[in-house]
Parts: structure tokens; C-alpha cells; sequence
């Protein structure tokens, strides 16, 4: 491999983590623009949505499911589910950021991707409203005992966008192009054996084989997201020569690619031969604008006929206005600043606590949260089973902090603090000195940094500010290059979803684990949570998992991230949606939705 | 008179090479191009790292002293090849993103000076026929206003009047649209641009007029019967324009430092945004060609600027 | 741009004002006009207010006064007078600490413009030959860069420190300034008293201090105020960039925090009231420039 490619396969590689986190950023607290640093959303590896396989009672963690989606709807005609959808029409959506390449593969994809791979892609399996997890592209998904084997069958009869047939060769292809992508694979490598992890039984018939012994009762719910996207293994070889062609994927979708303007508008159009059934949208047209009041206008003068955003300002401005259909999720992500515990002086857990002490937790949740996005103390909503009421987001303490720093000060004030420099001591005069880090240019990231920094300056901190443009960001947070930075995540619907973020394994060169704590004790509990079946049991663990996170000062939560897909009222059917057996699905998770069952009323 | 043209012309050349040296040399030595290209991998040690980081050293002649680079760069550069952007996926080469943000810089800028000159002229040939009436100083006033204000200020109070309180003009620009709309759509923009640039032409023009206006044979025409019109038109009018055309083309390079704040206020994809974002992710080729390519235009304009003078107005021809 | 027509233009530049006052039909004494006198007084306010606002009893300019219950941002009251913005920070107290960064900026690059521009301006005009030479070209270089195109560049690569933008900004004023007074030098050089004082053996660095200097600095100190404005709009629009200073308000950031669509819709003050602000300030330079240069010009032509 010359230079070149090589450098841009981790170029494409790492932009794609980038625009992953960014997009996770963007979901953050006001996505100015692609910025807003934040975390990758669940790349994907264990998946963004794991829910139950077969058993599992729904979990109330799918998003939309209870709280909006049909429920939110305003529009009167929308509950009607006997109103005839009309043919024709294109959508036209507003995104929050734009995207390079929709390649599930090879692309870590934030939600603006994962939206536009809704329209070309099928999942071999999907989430219902409650949180199950039903076949959709797959004819069923099937675990062995110890859930540690998946048996997926295909449907027959299906093609690809380019005439190739989709069968059991093609999901290999894709997951092994998955596992053998430099980011993506970060999310598949810790669970798959190197040898082994795939057997095709026949022609339509495939075996995942996880690790002996460390099974995943809520596998199914990988096949739900990003890694159950199936793409045409005919396209895929070509991206690998070809990086230009991850614009313009091919799947088995209800859409197909049709073009990309100058501007970033991509747009789709009908794929007649759906074997999903009827889809009744002539074209799908997407269009980046990452200013979201600008967003915010373009949909009320119509000019744009839905949006997605994470802006509490501008989802209170939607949810005011009544000829708008709002689809909110807020069970998805969490807010928080993220502390890195490789450098001085957050090695220390005095020093952590110190910072969390010091956070003005009130005023950036009245602020940032503007009462619309809710308060977070963990990975969990109130609504959630798994909540802990007991855990409790330390912070508005600036006294207790000073204690903290004082005592840390006295005893380790003249380590070095690598990330402010070679030479830079942890305390001077008796202040920790840090670095906050985030992405921009994005004034609402800005006014986070500045409103942190006026409780941590206050109680023992010397900040220094270091805003970086969004790839160089979140690179330097992988490589942990940073003392605290202002991060998104845990939005998996299934929390073992969640596990890539906290195991000891994530950590190496690049650590997908950023904080790098690396807690023996928790990943015992990590894995044994994702085995188990006994709800009870189950919930359990997650509470003392809570409460370990709480306890190692890693994070601190400000906010659960709100999502809001927002339609004019002429777009309906968005949450029609039902599998080949007539299940209904979920329509609106994390900021995105899907687009077979929309369509434009005359 | 070939003496003088040719040494403007190695004047040009010579502050080209002057220019693109200073760039190329601020961004290499205050900027880190190893970690611009391959991001924290330049940093790591592993033997799989070392060889990616060899390889982009042997491919970017990174390991040459600065003066070496700089000569390879700029032999590359003449010949159209300018480079790829490092920092965009697939590295598309920079000449592409020239391609798709010039015309519409180029566009604002035409469309705010075409303004600016039409509002100017009337302006400065009414203020100049009723030097020092009401008129006039009311008319020096608001000039005065539109230059003090800066193009921030101006821009977004324009944006909130326009755009949003009053809903005349687009919100945002939309380059798939047909040309007559997004022409509709810069109109805001290029007003933002043109309204300062118009004020500081109408003062340099009423001047000019008034002090023409006090030429003996404006006097004579005057007597013979010629009316005030036509004296200003005819005659007033074409010597005054010697300055004009010289100050029209200079604003030509506060009108594209203008056009970067423009830009982002109304968000717009030209080349004053892909320079800001180049400059933040230190994507070297992508600034180093935008600066080169605004370096030449300037050097260009100032040329043609001279030309013409020295066409009009023979005193001028020897330096 | 040609020297010839610099010379032309500062000619007639001047010529305009005498002839102003003949079109007025009578010889009009040349004062400097109760214009002049209100802007100094706004200058005096603002310049006052900036640099003694620790001392003065304005609210902290980074602290969050949130009315718990009451979502910010406030409408101006008696409490704020100018309002608060949307992290409910007293506009205020931002517009008069912001001012210190803004101003100081200012300050810094017209005494960088006036001391290193005149010098070599000076030289240039009076030496002529090769110091011309170099100085024009390196004052060329500089006037070929779009400016905020350079300032973007230097402070993008450097930490962004009071320090560093007041410099970059520095450099961009020097080629203005140089080039004014390199003209006026060399209209001066040519004048009788420069060449009496030269009969009588002066050497040139009597020359130069005592008979240009004064005389020189004059027309700087009318393009230095002018020079101050502009340089106190750049950082507003690196501030808008999002490269402005890192901590602490400038008058570019304030305006920045309010001039999202949606807050200037809703909030419009938060935006538009630290623009007034900039957009008088600027104007009194701007004017006061203006006049103190016509009043001098009319002088000089009177001789």
C-alpha cells in the first residue's frame, strides 16, 4: 500500500470516528454546527440498539417507543390509519451535519448518516416500539442456548440495488469488511474469536459465533443497528479501491442513491422493486445545515419538509408550534464532561472528584438544558428499568472541591501534566492546572467551556482553553490527549450496547474506552450483565454498575440528550412502519426515522 | 514605457514569491505538517505507525529543509497541480474545491461592487451638484454612517431586518438552486458588502467632482451655455473617474476580506468559508492555493488599474 | 498602486477642502466642529469606562446571574441595565471589560503602525533609493495580503493571547500608516525649509526629527485614529470566526453570542447594543480622524 492510500484509509478511517463523535457531539447539547465535540454515539459495535433477542420484555429504553412517536403526533389526520397514503412527493430533510461517505461498513456513522442509510439500507433485524427486537431483512435470528451462537436465516427472492443477490456470502462479506475496518472493527474485534466468528450453513442461512463463553442474550439488537445494515458486497469490494464511492451506497433498500450536489444534497429516489412492499415517496432529499435556527426556519417556511435536532432551544421552539408533527426521544444519550485518567493530575480520583465538585451543575443544566432536556445522573433515564435512584451526580460543591485540590496539591502539585506540556506542573500556587478541550467553532460549545470554567476557576482550577476543529478533536481524545473534554454517550437501547465504552480490552493505542479506566471488577460485571436473562437479576447489576461509574469521578453527567424529528403537516405514515409479518416498528430513535411508510399528503 | 511594464511585471512576480513564501512558511513551521496529514498516528511509535509515517514524509518531502519543500511546492503550484486537501475524506485534490467555491465568491463580489458603483455614482454626482446644501451634508452624514459600521454590525442587522423580521430576502443560500434565485439569495450578502464600499465611493467622487467643477474650462463651458447636467456629466465626470477606477480596485481586496464575515454570517459556501475552515484545520494546500489565488488577483487588478490610468492620463506613465 | 497616483490623491484630497471653502462662497475659518468635540466625549466615555472597569461598579463580566424560575436571557432593567445575555452575563459589564481587549488591541496596533510604519516611511521619503526600495515592497507585501485573510493565519497558528492579535493586527497597520508617511515625507523633503536647512549643513537626523517629524506625524496621528477603528473592527471579525482572544469578553464575542437568527429574533439586544457601541465608537474615530485631518490639510495649504 503507497502512502497515500494507506494514509487515507486511516485518514477515512478516523474521520469517520470523527464525524461518528462529532455527530454525537452534534446531538449534544445544540448542534451549532458540526461541531460540539461529544461522543461517538454507540459506534455501532455492540451496537447502538441491543434489545432482548427473543424473550425480553420490552424495555422501556427504545426511545420513541413510549415516549412520542404516535403519541406526539399533533396532525389529526396522522391517526387515521385508514387514510390511503398518496404516490409521489419528495421529502426533504434537514440534517444536522453533513456526511462524507454512508458506508456501514467502513463509516462510523453519526445520525445524519445513519438517517440517510435508513433510506437505502435494511437492517436484518429491527426494534418494535417496546423494545424487541424482530426479523425484518432476515427471515428469523435465532440464539443457542448459551447465546454465545446466532443462527440468522435470509429471505429469499431479494437484490441488491445493483442486481447482486443478497444471501449468506454477502452478510459474510459484510462483516467481514466490518471487522477488518481499522474503526469500525474496534466495536466488532473484542467479541468475535479470530478464527471462526462466521459459518454459512447454505445459500440463505449464516452463523455468528461469539466468543465461547462470553455470550450476549441481546445480540439481536446488534442486528438492529449500523453492523445489521447489509450493503452490497459487489459495492463494498469497489469502496476499497474506490474511496469516492462511499457516497453513493447501494443496499437493499426502499431508496436508492441518485445524486450529490455541489452543496452536500443527497438525494434518493424510489426503488420500485422493494421487496419490502410499496413505498410511495418519489425522492428523499437530504440537505446539511448546521446552524439550527437556521434549521428551525427552513422548516417553518416549508422550505424543508422535516429536521432532525438536539438543540433544546430550538425543540421548545418546535414542540410551541402546532402545525408541526414532533417525534421526541430522549432516551438516548447522555451530556457530560469526560475526564482522562492517564495524564496527572486526573490519575488522581481526588483530583476528579475535586473537578466534579466544582462543575456548576445547576447552571448548566437551567442554561444549556433550558429545562427541556432533563437532568442526567447517569446512562439512564428516571423511566429506564435499570435506574439507580440512589446514584447522585456530585457537584455545586466549590468548598468540598477546594478541600480536594488542596490535599491534592500539597501532596502531588509537582507532577507534570503532559497534555499543557513537557514541563507543565499539575498545581501552581495551589490551583490544578487542566486543559478543556472540545470541538468547534460552535458558539454553544463555547458558552459550555465558559460557563465550566467559571465554576472550576472559582474552586481551584486554572483552565486553559483548547478548541480544535472536530477531527483533530476527537483524535486527540481516542489517543488521550486530553484532561477533560465535553462528550455524548450511552445511547444504546440495549445497555450492553454500551459495554465497548467501558471495558478494560477497548483500551490500546486508539481507546474507544476514552476515559482508560480500566475496572477488572466492572467488566466482570459488564459481561455477566450481558448474559443474563433473569430481568431482576439483570437489573441489579446495572444498578451497581451505576453507581461504580458514579464512584470513579469519570464522568460527570449534565444533561440526557433530547432528540427531536420534526414534520410539517403534510408528511405522513412516518410511524406506519411494520415488518414483513406486520409487527409494528419503532420510527423514531436517536434523531433519525425511516422512510418506507412516509408519504406526502396532496 | 516597456521598461515600466516589465518592471511592474517582475514587481508582480516578486511579490507573488514573496507572498507564498511567507504563507508556506508560517504554515510549516508554526504548524505541524506530520500531524496535519496523518492526525496522532504522527505521534506513535508502533512499527506499523513508522512505516505510514516514513511513507507520508517520502510523499510530502518532509524530510527536505524548508527552502527545498517550498521549491517543489511552488514548481508544482505553476503548473496547476495544487496539491490535495488534507483534511477532506478521499483527499480530493484542492483544484476541485477551488472550482466549486470561486464562482460563488466571485459572484458576491461582482454583484456588491456592480452595486456599490451604482449606488455611488448618482450619489456623489447629486451631493457634488448641491455641494454643501442639505442635501450634501445629510448625504455626508450617512456616508459616514456606512463606513464606521462595521461588517459584522452590518451584516447581521441587515440578516435580522431583511431575512427574518421582515422576510424580503432568503435565509439561506442554496447552491443547487437556478441562477436567478441564488442571485436573489446574495442580494442581502452583497448588499452587507456594498453599502460601506459605495460610502467611501461616494466621498472620493464627490470630492473629485466638486474640485473638477472648479477647473477654468468647466467655467467656460459654463459660460457658454452648456447646462449643469451636461457640464457634470461630460465633463466633470470622465477626469474624476481616474481615482474612482483606482479606489473601485482597491476596495476589490476589503470587499473579499469583507466576504469571509459575509460568508459566515449568511452561510454561504464560498472561498472566504473554505479558507476559514482550511486555516483552522491547517489544511495547508487548500490556504496556500486560495492565498496565491487572491494574491494574483489583487496584483492583477492593481495592473490593470495602472493600465488604465496610464492610457487616460499621460503624466502618469513614468514611475 | 503607483506613487504618482498616491501623490495625486492626497493632493487633491487636501485641495478639497479649500475649495469647500470657496464653494461656500467665503473664506470659513476652519475650526474642528462641535462633531468633533461630541465624538472625543464618546471616546473619552468609552476609554474611561474600559480602563478603569475593575474599579468601577459594574457587575463581573463571566459571572452566570441567573433569576432561578426566570429563564435568561433579561430584558435591559435596573439591575442590567443593558440587558443579559442568553448564559445571563451582564451585557454591561461585558461592553466596558470588553472594551479593555478591544481598545487595547487598537492601541497597540497604531503604536506598532506609527512607530515601525513611520519610521520606515519616514526613511523611505527622505532617502529614497534602496530604502524606498525595500520599504515599499515590504509595505506592498503587506497591503497584498487581504488583511483578515493574514490575521486568520497568524492567529490560527499561534495561541490566541491579547498578545498575538494585538501584534497581527499591529503588523496589518504598518503598511497604511508607512505609506502615508512616506508621502507626506517626500512632499515635505521638497519644500524650501528642508532645503534651506540642508544649505545650512543640518545633518540629515536634525532634519528629520526637527522639521519632518512634527510635520509628519501630523496626517499619521488623522490615519492612526482611522487605523484604530479598523483595527478594532478586525477583532470583532476574528471574534465572529471564533478566533478572537481566549478568555474573557471582547466586543467581537458579545456581539457574537447574540447574533444567532433565532436570538436575534427573540433577544434582539444582546447583539444589537454591543454593535451601537462599536458602530459609535468606530464612528468617532473614524470622524475625529476625519477632522483633525481636513483641519490640518486646511492649514497647510493656507501657508
Amino acid at each position: 500500500m503507497t502512502a497515500r492510500s494507506s494514509r487515507s484509509a486511516k485518514t477515512i478511517s478516523i474521520a469517520a470516528m470523527v464525524s461518528f463523535s462529532l455527530v454525537a457531539a452534534a446531538c449534544g447539547s445544540d448542534s451549532d454546527s458540526s461541531s460540539s465535540d461529544e461522543a461517538p454515539a454507540a459506534t455501532e459495535a455492540p451496537a447502538e440498539d441491543e434489545a432482548p433477542a427473543a424473550t425480553e420484555a420490552p424495555a422501556e429504553d427504545e426511545a420513541p417507543a413510549e415516549d412520542e412517536a404516535p403519541a406526539d403526533t399533533e396532525a389529526p389526520a396522522e391517526d387515521e390509519t385508514e387514510a390511503v397514503p398518496t404516490q409521489g412527493g419528495t421529502l426533504r430533510y434537514g440534517l444536522e451535519a453533513d456526511v462524507n461517505g454512508i458506508n456501514p461498513a467502513s463509516s462510523s456513522l453519526s445520525s445524519p448518516g445513519l438517517m440517510m442509510a435508513n433510506a437505502v439500507f435494511d437492517t436484518l433485524a429491527a426494534f418494535t416500539p417496546d423494545g424487541t427486537v424482530v426479523p425484518y431483512l432476515a427471515e428469523s435470528v435465532t440464539p443457542n442456548e448459551t447465546f454465545d451462537v446466532w443462527t440468522v436465516k435470509l429471505r429469499e427472492g431479494v437484490t441488491f440495488h445493483d442486481g447482486t443477490p443478497l444471501n449468506a456470502e454477502a452478510v459474510q462479506v459484510n462483516f467481514e469488511t466490518q471487522r477488518n475496518d481499522p474503526l469500525v472493527g474496534l466495536a466488532v474485534r473484542p467479541f468475535f474469536p479470530a478464527e471462526g466468528a462466521i459459518e454459512i450453513l447454505d445459500d440463505l442461512t449464516i452463523q455468528f459465533n461469539l466468543i465461547a463463553g462470553e455470550g450476549n442474550a441481546y445480540l439481536a439488537g446488534v442486528f438492529a443497528g449500523q453492523l445489521g445494515m447489509v450493503a452490497s458486497p459487489t459495492w463494498l469490494a469497489a469502496t476499497l479501491e474506490d474511496p469516492t464511492l462511499n457516497q453513493a451506497p447501494v443496499g437493499t433498500g426502499p431508496f436508492l442513491f441518485d445524486s450529490r450536489s455541489e452543496d452536500s444534497i443527497t438525494k434518493f429516489v424510489r426503488n420500485d422493486d422493494w421487496w419490502g412492499g410499496d413505498v410511495y415517496l418519489d425522492a428523499v432529499e437530504f440537505l446539511p445545515v448546521t446552524d439550527p435556527d437556521t434549521r428551525n426556519e427552513l422548516l417553518f417556511n416549508g422550505e424543508i419538509n422535516a429536521l432532525q435536532t438536539t438543540n433544546p432551544a430550538s425543540v421548545g421552539d418546535l414542540q410551541d408550534d402546532d402545525s408541526i408533527q414532533n417525534f421526541i426521544d430522549e432516551n438516548g444519550e447522555e451530556s457530560f464532561a469526560m475526564i482522562n485518567t492517564s495524564v496527572p493530575p486526573f490519575d488522581d480520583i481526588r483530583a476528579r472528584e475535586a473537578l466534579a465538585q466544582a462543575t456548576p451543575l445547576q447552571n448548566y443544566r437551567d442554561l444549556i438544558g433550558l429545562g427541556i432536556a432533563s437532568d442526567a445522573n447517569q446512562g439512564f433515564t428516571e423511566d429506564s428499568k435499570y435506574y439507580n435512584p440512589d446514584v447522585v451526580q456530585q457537584g455545586d460543591n466549590p468548598d468540598r472541591a477546594l478541600e480536594l485540590v488542596a490535599e491534592y496539591c500539597a501532596e502531588k502539585g509537582t507532577d507534570i501534566n503532559t497534555v499543557l506540556g513537557e514541563s507543565a506542573a499539575t498545581c501552581t500556587d495551589g490551583k490544578i492546572n487542566i486543559e478543556l478541550q472540545w470541538s468547534g467553532p460552535s458558539v454553544v460549545q463555547t458558552r459550555i467551556a465558559e460557563i465550566l470554567d467559571e465554576g472550576w476557576d472559582n474552586a481551584g482550577f486554572n483552565v486553559t482553553f483548547d478548541e480544535l476543529p472536530q477531527d483533530e478533536h476527537i483524535l486527540q481524545t481516542a489517543f488521550a490527549q486530553y484532561n477533560v473534554n465535553t462528550w455524548r454517550q450511552f445511547g444504546a437501547t440495549d445497555p450492553s450496547g454500551d459495554n465497548v465504552w467501558l471495558l478494560c480490552r477497548s483500551i490500546s493505542g486508539i481507546s474507544l474506552n476514552w476515559p482508560r479506566l480500566c475496572d477488572e471488577e466492572r467488566d466482570a460485571l459488564l459481561l455477566a450483565a450481558q448474559l443474563e436473562t433473569d430481568e431482576a437479576v439483570r437489573i441489579g447489576q446495572y444498578q451497581e454498575l451505576a453507581q461504580k461509574v458514579n464512584d470513579a469521578f469519570t464522568y460527570i453527567f449534565f444533561t440526557h440528550t433530547i432528540w427531536d424529528n420534526a414534520f410539517g403537516e403534510e408528511v405522513r405514515g412516518v410511524c406506519d412502519r411494520t415488518n414483513a409479518d406486520g409487527e409494528p416498528l419503532l420510527c423514531a430513535t436517536s434523531g433519525r426515522t425511516w422512510f418506507d411508510s412516509v408519504y406526502i399528503a396532496s | 514605457m516597456k521598461q515600466y511594464w516589465l518592471q511592474r511585471l517582475g514587481a508582480a512576480i516578486g511579490l507573488l514569491l514573496a507572498v507564498s513564501a511567507l504563507t508556506f512558511g508560517a504554515m510549516n513551521l508554526l504548524g505541524d505538517p506530520l500531524f496535519n496529514i496523518l492526525g496522532p498516528t504522527a505521534a506513535s511509535t508502533t512499527p506499523e505507525d513508522l512505516e505510514i509515517i516514513a511513507a507520508a514524509e517520502a510523499e510530502y518531502n518532509l524530510d527536505d529543509p524548508l527552502p527545498v519543500r517550498y521549491v517543489k511546492w511552488a514548481s508544482a503550484f505553476v503548473t496547476g497541480d495544487f496539491g490535495v486537501q488534507f483534511s477532506s475524506d478521499g483527499q480530493p485534490p484542492v483544484s476541485d474545491l477551488i472550482k466549486e467555491r470561486l464562482p460563488r465568491t466571485l459572484m458576491l463580489l461582482i454583484m456588491a461592487q456592480t452595486m456599490a458603483i451604482m449606488v455611488a455614482v448618482p450619489w456623489a454626482l447629486l451631493a457634488a451638484s448641491k455641494a454643501d446644501k442639505a442635501v450634501d451634508k445629510i448625504s455626508t452624514i450617512t456616508a459616514f454612517l456606512f463606513i464606521a459600521v462595521p461588517n459584522v454590525g452590518l451584516a447581521v442587522i441587515l440578516k435580522y431586518l431583511f431575512a427574518l423580521k421582515f422576510s424580503i430576502f432568503p435565509l439561506i443560500y442554496n447552491a443547487s438552486d437556478p441562477f436567478w434565485s441564488r442571485v436573489w439569495q446574495m442580494m442581502l450578502p452583497a448588499i452587507s458588502l456594498a453599502l460601506p464600499a459605495a460610502a467611501i465611493y461616494q466621498r472620493l467622487l464627490r470630492t473629485d467632482l466638486i474640485t473638477t467643477l472648479q477647473e477654468d474650462y468647466i467655467l467656460t463651458a459654463r459660460s457658454k451655455g452648456v447646462s449643469k447636467r451636461n457640464v457634470l456629466f461630460k465633463h466633470a465626470l470622465r477626469p474624476s473617474l481616474f481615482s474612482f477606477i483606482t479606489i473601485v480596485g482597491i476596495t476589490t481586496g476589503a470587499l473579499l476580506g469583507g466576504s469571509l464575515i459575509v460568508e459566515q454570517v449568511f452561510i454561504i459556501p464560498g472561498l472566504g468559508s473554505a479558507i476559514v475552515e482550511a486555516i483552522l484545520r491547517e489544511d495547508f494546500p487548500v490556504v496556500l492555493a486560495i492565498v496565491m489565488i487572491v494574491t494574483a488577483a489583487f496584483v492583477m487588478i492593481n495592473i490593470i488599474v495602472d493600465l488604465i490610468y496610464s492610457l487616460i492620463d499621460p503624466r502618469v506613465r513614468t514611475e | 498602486m503607483s506613487a504618482a497616483t498616491d501623490d495625486i490623491a492626497e493632493t487633491r484630497g487636501a485641495a478639497s477642502e479649500t475649495v469647500k471653502a470657496n464653494a461656500e462662497g467665503a473664506a470659513v475659518k476652519r475650526t474642528l466642529g462641535i462633531g468633533f468635540w461630541i465624538a472625543l466625549i464618546w471616546l473619552g466615555i468609552v476609554f474611561f469606562a474600559a480602563a478603569f472597569a475593575p474599579w468601577l461598579p459594574f457587575k463581573d463580566p463571566d459571572a452566570n446571574y441567573i433569576q432561578r424560575g426566570e429563564r435568561p436571557p433579561y430584558p435591559p432593567s435596573m439591575a442590567h441595565p443593558f440587558g443579559t445575555d442568553q448564559d445571563a452575563r451582564d451585557i454591561l459589564a461585558r461592553t466596558a471589560f470588553g472594551g479593555r481587549v478591544s481598545l487595547t488591541v487598537g492601541l497597540v496596533a497604531i503604536a506598532m503602525g506609527m512607530f515601525f510604519g513611520g519610521l520606515m516611511g519616514i526613511l523611505a521619503g527622505y532617502f529614497r533609493g534602496w530604502w524606498d526600495r525595500i520599504f515599499s515592497f515590504i509595505f506592498i507585501i503587506l497591503l497584498s495580503f487581504p488583511s483578515l485573510v493574514l490575521a486568520i493565519l497568524i492567529t490560527s497558528l499561534l495561541e490566541r493571547s491579547l498578545r498575538t492579535i494585538s501584534l497581527t493586527l499591529g503588523i496589518l497597520t504598518i503598511a497604511p500608516v508607512g505609506r502615508v508617511a512616506r508621502a507626506t515625507t517626500i512632499s515635505f523633503t521638497e519644500r524650501e525649509f528642508v532645503l534651506a536647512a540642508r544649505t545650512l549643513g543640518a545633518k540629515n537626523g536634525r532634519i528629520i526629527i526637527r522639521e519632518l517629524l512634527p510635520n509628519v506625524v501630523i496626517p499619521m496621528s488623522a490615519l492612526a485614529l482611522l487605523g484604530m477603528g479598523v483595527a478594532v473592527v478586525a477583532e470583532a471579525g476574528l471574534a465572529f470566526l471564533g478566533l478572537s482572544v481566549e478568555k474573557g469578553p471582547t466586543w467581537g464575542k458579545v456581539i457574537l453570542t447574540g447574533a444567532g437568527s433565532r436570538d436575534l429574533q427573540k433577544y434582539p439586544w444582546i447583539a444589537i447594543i454591543p454593535i451601537v457601541v462599536l458602530f459609535f465608537t468606530v464612528l468617532a474615530l473614524n470622524f475625529a480622524g476625519d477632522r483633525i485631518r481636513s483641519y490640518f490639510d486646511a492649514k497647510e495649504t493656507a501657508l
